[in-house]
């Protein structure tokens, strides 16, 4: 026993002493990039690969964690809102500078320091390689002659590609309505979407739709670059063909305001070694990666990127505050005719259901009822201990980022052990072994980042 | 001579190395409630950089085989599906459990998930690109009765009452619909929370409605001294005389008996999982309802039907292969997984697309694909055959303690998703949900549907709505009609039973 106990005490002590910050020595754990797009999309796959050059760069292990949903607010805010101390890196995409205008957040690119921008790629307008559409003029006097009746997606409704779209629908002096947008979830299951010929049109960036347009399957009208891209220089740019529009979505990271200057530097000089090539494995490299997958490989070091930012914001904004821009997030649906539906049903179930209880009440005594009222002497001991367990465990959400996780989990660990009817010493022991070997495991081995507190575990 | 030089490639130290290794792995991770395929594979990944072709794309195969499997393990051992698709048949595994034959029914999911596996594959080596292009008929129209379909089996099927499930599926798909969907851009239900607006996150859902309401109904129990607790004695029921050679001896006595049974169960697991945004969830689901009509002993299902668990598992497996058929074929992700592995797959300058069935440097690795689902597969056996063993262990641990543990993995595990405290309070919102739904005798696997099909539900109805304002569009398609009837008569003729009934009762009297 005696040696269980210590063995259990070193290894608390051991996980408190490698927890401990040490300013001098930045970076001494693990770096978590929080990426607001899901597994296997563009921004989750240049997220991995700079994670995976930082910890090359930085001798620490960097993780990706996909904080999705919301259309990319979760994410953002997770990143931005997170402890400033340089361990939290947030991966910031062209969302960030419209869903303020969209009244979605409060937060813009005014709240962080960026760090640098990897990635700029342009919208273009896809149609099927059958497509009767030679050019965008072609489409152009269709959408006048057929008003409202062709189809086009891409992403979400008020979405960037959605955005880009009745960007150049405005360029083109058509209304925003001339085209209706089907809301999808991306690119890719819109460009489904397109092949089984439930749309027309799709719009979105080049490297989303770079195997179809290489496979011959989807063919561009136009894109909205400033100038020919490299990798698809068939394709015109919008101001090629007299419309003065351009729209480009951009990744960038970007660390929490207030984080130590003198961590900021070593993360933006990390990141600027990498996205210039100079980090190498087995003669990978980011820039290569970037060039494989089709995303383009322009980068912005930090003032440049605030620039830029500022920029972008700012026409952006203009845009989405004009008029035309105010109907467009309506669509033919609004949002609670679904739940309603719902809701009607439910009532009318529920309803069923209280009917069809009355009358097995009636036919035969109380089956359906819960065990509840059996043992009704002891329904206080129990909700009593329920009330508890739930307790514990909103004092825990509350304070485990303040105390950390391996203190509290072992305090709440041992209080239900003894609440459930243990020994208290057997469950201090229990939670000396456990709670540690959990910690290594996950954060550790597993690498998920588990909530810091006073030691910094 | 391609096949050839695929099975050098495939039975190389290496592959089998990686394959050996990444199937521990996937086990262990697998068996963790709120640890995910999804997640062993992006953990994988930079791993993947520094292994041949072969192996890396062996590597996922084994990493997502393995782990579907190893779900079932916290589904049968505590009543928590491990994945989403374990959910379809939680209440037959814990059944089964508390009769005391958790290996009886681990080893019949196994086993049926094996098969299924191997199914799976063999249609891929066959007929990949004919099927593909069935996956590419798939528009806004047939998703919605798609996923209509998927939903109505979960309702039909769980719990005694069909009206209860109803109404357990509703709660769910409501509560899918919070935050801003990809529809909408206006949050709903978040009452000026910016991190609802991401709506409920469907893994922290999952672990609080059977993990954290399985350690809630432990502190009531608990505090009910009169009340013998069920699990008590427990330990004593367990099975001692569980071989290697009964594992197998079981499985082909079964597949001897319901051939057809396994058959429909492998294709309909196929068909699904290749639609892309469809998968192993929607496959168990309709699996178990399919096997639950066409069985004559449907009174068992819920309560410990080893057919039940049969099918669903052997379906969801199989989904796993139909997955890597619009993957491969058409370069479109099936799932996250699929997403990834197209990633890697570029990362390994190969393009997947028709050309990679032309190509002989990719045919070469194509047959390597189908030879490492084979490979992982067969090695499913030995390693899940461990894993039940050393699963046994579990239930040597007394409830009182073991409960504990288990809230410790849930609040670990809920948090693991994406970094969280807001997750695991969504947790104990739906620990709480889930003990009162319980205490009422409402199933909870229509509700972890709902939460996971709703949103796409929704979406697929507003897409139907935008581009055609009348509900006659719904089956303007052939596929999407074909589809929408199976779906009607599958809502009514229950209805349309219970009149004719009624009035034949009528006339009697």
């Amino acid at each position: 026993m005696i040696s269980r106990f210590s063995f259990g005490w070193s290894f608390v002590f051991l996980s408190l002493f490698i927890g401990c910050e040490r300013q001098e020595d930045f970076p001494n754990r693990p770096i978590t990039l929080v990426c607001p797009w899901s597994p296997g999309g563009g921004t989750d796959q240049v997220s991995r690969q700079m994670a995976y050059f930082l910890e090359v760069e930085l001798g620490t292990p960097c993780t990706v964690i996909n904080a999705t949903g919301g259309q990319g607010v979760t994410g953002h805010r997770r990143g931005m809102m997170a402890r400033a101390d340089g361990y939290t890196v947030a991966v910031i995409t062209f969302e960030l500078n419209t869903l303020h205008h969209q009244g979605l957040t409060t937060l813009t690119y005014e709240d962080m320091i960026p760090l640098i921008s990897v990635n700029e790629d342009a919208a273009a307008i896809w149609v099927p390689v059958d497509s009767p559409w030679q050019t965008l003029d072609d489409l152009v006097a269709d959408i006048k002659a057929n008003p409202g009746s062709l189809t086009a997606s891409g992403t979400a409704t008020g979405g960037a590609w959605h955005l880009a779209f009745a960007g150049w629908l405005q360029s083109a002096e058509l209304e925003t309505s001339a085209v209706k947008w089907i809301p999808k979830g991306g690119a890719d299951p819109s460009i489904q979407e397109l092949m089984s010929g439930g749309i027309d049109l799709v719009c979105c960036s080049l490297p989303e739709a770079k195997q179809y347009y290489d496979r011959g399957e989807l063919r561009a009208l136009g894109v909205m670059a400033e100038e020919t891209v490299p990798g698809f220089e068939d394709i015109k740019t919008m101001r090629e063909q007299n419309f003065d529009w351009v729209l480009v979505g951009w990744r960038g990271f970007a660390v929490p305001p207030g984080t130590p200057a003198d961590r900021v530097e070593v993360l933006r000089r990390a990141m600027q070694k990498i996205v210039s090539g100079e980090v190498e494995v087995d003669g990978d490299s980011f820039p290569k990666f970037m060039e494989q997958r089709g995303f383009n490989n322009r980068w912005r070091s930090s003032d440049d990127f605030h620039e830029f930012l500022a920029r972008n914001d700012g026409a952006l904004g203009k845009l989405l505050n004009s008029e035309a821009f105010a109907s467009l997030a309506e669509g033919a649906v609004g949002p609670y005719d679904f739940p309603m539906i719902l809701g009607v049903l439910l009532s009318g179930l529920v309803i069923a259901q209280v009917i069809v209880l009355r009358r097995t009440k009636s036919t035969s005594t109380a089956t359906e009822t819960p065990e509840l009222i059996s043992s009704s002497q002891n329904l206080t001991a129990s909700s009593i201990n329920v009330m508890f367990g739930l307790g514990m465990i909103l004092v825990y959400i509350l304070l485990a980022e303040t105390v950390g996780f391996l203190i509290l989990t072992a305090l709440l660990l041992v209080l239900f052990l003894w609440r459930l009817g243990t020994k208290l010493t057997s469950s201090v022991v229990i939670t000396v072994v456990l709670v540690p070997l959990v910690y290594y495991l996950f954060a550790v081995i597993l690498r998920v980042p588990l909530p810091r507190g006073w030691w910094g575990v | 001579m391609e096949l050839q030089n695929a099975l050098m490639d495939v039975l190389s130290l290496e592959t089998l190395l990686t394959i050996l290794l990444c199937g521990l792995f996937g086990l262990f991770v697998g068996s963790i409630p709120g640890l995910t395929a999804t997640m062993a594979v992006a953990l994988i990944v930079p791993v993947t950089f520094y292994l041949s072709d072969i192996s890396a794309i062996a590597a996922i195969v084994t990493l997502t085989a393995v782990c579907i499997f190893s779900g079932d393990i916290p589904t049968t051992l505590l009543r928590i599906p491990g994945t989403p698709s374990s959910a379809a048949y939680v209440d037959d595994a814990y059944a089964l459990r508390q009769k005391g034959r958790y290996a009886d029914a681990l080893s019949t999911s196994l086993m049926f998930s094996v098969t299924g596996g191997l199914f799976g594959t063999l249609i891929l080596f066959l007929c990949a690109p004919q099927l593909a292009v069935l996956a590419r008929q798939f528009g806004t129209y047939e998703y919605f009765w798609l996923y209509a379909l998927g939903l109505s089996c979960a309702a039909i099927v769980s719990g005694d009452s069909r009206l209860k499930g109803a109404i357990a599926l509703l709660i769910g798909i409501l509560f899918s619909l919070v935050g801003l969907s990809e529809v909408h851009s206006e949050p709903r239900f978040t009452f000026g929370s910016e991190e609802l607006m991401s709506g409920v996150h469907f893994i922290p859902a999952l672990i609080g409605l059977f993990g954290v309401s399985e350690v809630l109904r432990g502190l009531w129990a608990s505090g009910d001294q009169n009340a013998v607790s069920p699990e008590s004695d427990l330990s004593n029921l367990q099975q001692s005389d569980f071989s290697f050679a009964q594992q197998i001896s079981h499985w082909l006595s079964r597949m001897v008996r319901r051939p057809l049974q396994t058959l429909r169960s492998c294709s309909l697991g196929t068909v699904i999982g290749m639609i892309p945004g469809a998968g192993a969830d929607i496959a168990a689901w309709m699996s178990y309802t399919f096997s639950k009509r066409a069985s004559s002993t449907p009174e068992e299902y819920g309560h410990g039907s080893e057919d039940g668990l049969a099918d669903a598992s052997a379906a969801n497996n199989s989904s796993l292969a139909g997955a890597w058929i619009p993957a491969l074929v058409l370069g479109i992700p099936g799932d996250s997984v699929t997403a990834i592995l197209i990633g890697v797959l570029m990362m390994k300058n190969i393009t997947p697309g028709p050309d990679i069935f032309t190509q002989p440097e990719q045919v070469r690795l194509i047959y390597g694909i189908y030879l490492s689902f084979i490979v992982a597969n067969l090695f499913l056996i030995p390693l899940g055959y461990l894993g039940i063993r050393a699963s046994g262990l579990i239930l040597k641990v007394p409830q009182r303690v073991l409960l504990p543990i288990i809230l410790l993995f849930c609040i670990v595990g809920s948090y693991a998703i994406s970094s969280s405290l807001f997750d695991v309070a969504l947790m104990l919102f739906f620990g709480l949900l889930g003990f009162i739904l319980e205490r009422y005798r409402y199933p909870l696997g229509p509700v972890v549907l709902g939460l996971l099909l709703g949103a796409d539900l929704e979406a697929s109805f507003v897409q139907n709505l935008t581009k055609d304002r009348s509900l006659a569009a719904f089956f303007s398609r052939p596929l999407a009609a074909v589809l929408g009837v199976i779906c009607l008569l599958l809502w009514f003729i229950p209805v349309i039973r219970a009149v004719v009934r009624k009035n034949s009762t009528v006339q009697e009297e």
